[in-house]
């Protein structure tokens, strides 16, 4: 172990020392809507070989686990490295009442790494996932320097609605800390897991960032992957009508 | 009849309606919470249990909403060889069995299924109602299979 710190009831460590250069990209992933961000993230692991370099534990907001991976003892919420991108990947989501101080540390974190573009890539739950051949692209740019890098590319402006859930906290927080951050949401299944809405945000991400991401190795591998996160979605699906996704659907009454 | 007969059978016609409606909502109520609370077990044994068999099948993930004059349950079949995806229908049960494209296995999880081969899907899904199977319609896309029940 390089370092570790507390930000408020969760530990950060790191396993080596390193800070972001460049333009400074921050990516987090957590569990949501068809585990859109998940899946995407970790394709973006893959292709972009990233290293990881510490992980988020918290024995109050955190389920009891410890995570394997090749014979390593790893922390339930991971973070992985490369040059100018930070990503934090958890494929476990806290408790309800835990998020707004996860979203906190985690912002908090990323920020005195370096970060300056935060990217959070998630789905957009619609009823009618069944019946769409091209899904549909919303994004929320907290800055006029994020809506410009948007600007010429198949999104649309998410203009009027509710978010809930973990990448709802984080949105706040990050305005909190003036981060140019940048959410995209790929219309998806809410209780199936959903490659080809994760191939979709990275394809935005990749034109935005200027990263070159494998999505066909991703599309690929879409089904393998949609047997694989069963288990996690179905555990996530509780977690979210806990937290009242079905909020996402209702239409604002006064804007 | 007297003026006090009339009105008293007034009254007890008022206390047998007021009884009568009393017991409904009870019983409601009782369907009501009972209902919940099969389904909440339904959920944790769900939860639990572990969406694939040691005997060689995996447990689909599936959903069920009501849209209207139908109710549409969603099952998610991915590799899923469509030709031989088998929806049956009996009493209030859904039975789905269905093979997969190829053999399918985790081999780089440790312990617990790792060393399993998955050859097909296999769940029965209960449901709150009775089906009438001439009438539910069946569509694959993209090998997720929506199930159309109309409610009437």
């Amino acid at each position: 172990m390089y370092r570790e710190e507390f930000i408020g009831e969760f530990r950060i460590v790191e396993y080596e020392g390193y800070r972001l250069s460049g333009e400074g990209y921050a990516v987090v992933a957590v569990p949501d809507a068809g585990l859109v961000g998940v899946i995407g993230a970790g394709q973006l692991i893959k292709s972009m070989k990233l290293k990881e370099v510490g992980g988020i534990d918290s024995y109050i907001h955190l389920p009891p686990v410890a995570v394997i991976s090749r014979g390593e003892i790893r922390l339930p919420i991971r973070i992985f490295y490369g040059e100018d991108l930070l990503l934090i990947y958890s494929e476990f989501i806290p408790s309800t009442p835990s998020i707004p101080q996860l979203a906190r540390a985690i912002i908090n974190y990323v920020e005195r790494k370096g970060a300056n573009f935060l990217i959070l890539m998630s789905g957009l739950p619609v009823p009618n996932r069944f019946d769409l051949e091209k899904l549909r692209t919303y994004y929320i740019a907290t800055t006029d320097y994020v809506a410009s890098k948007v600007k010429d590319l198949d999104v649309v402006p998410f203009e009027n609605g509710y978010l809930v859930g973990p990448y709802a906290m984080l949105l706040k927080e990050s305005v909190n800390y003036r981060l140019n951050t940048l959410v995209l949401l790929t219309e998806s299944y809410l209780e199936f897991p959903d490659p080809e809405a994760s191939a979709r945000n990275l394809e935005i991400f990749s034109k935005v960032t200027g990263k070159s991401i494998d999505v066909k190795e991703l599309l690929e591998q879409a089904e393998v992957i949609r047997i694989r996160a069963r288990d996690t979605m179905k555990n996530v699906v509780r977690n979210l009508a806990q937290m009242r996704k079905e909020y996402e659907y209702a239409v604002p009454l006064n804007i | 009849m007297s003026e006090f007969d009339e009105e008293f059978k007034r009254f007890l016609r008022r206390m047998r309606e007021l009884e009568r409606r009393t017991r409904e909502y009870i019983e409601d109520e009782i369907r009501r919470v009972a209902e919940e609370i099969r389904s909440e077990i339904e959920s944790v044994e769900r939860m639990l249990s572990p969406s694939w068999s040691h005997n060689g099948y995996l447990r689909p993930l599936y959903s069920i909403r009501d849209e209207g004059s139908n109710y549409v349950l969603y099952i998610d079949l991915p590799r899923v060889d469509e030709g031989t995806i088998d929806v049956k229908f009996l009493g209030n049960k859904v039975l789905i069995r269905a093979r997969l494209k190829e053999e399918t296995r985790f081999s780089e999880w440790s312990g617990r299924g790792g060393e399993v081969r998955f050859n097909e899907y296999r769940e029965v899904i209960e449901l709150p109602f009775t089906i009438e199977p001439s009438k539910v319609k069946v569509i694959t896309k993209k090998r997720v299979v929506k199930v159309i029940i109309p409610k009437e």
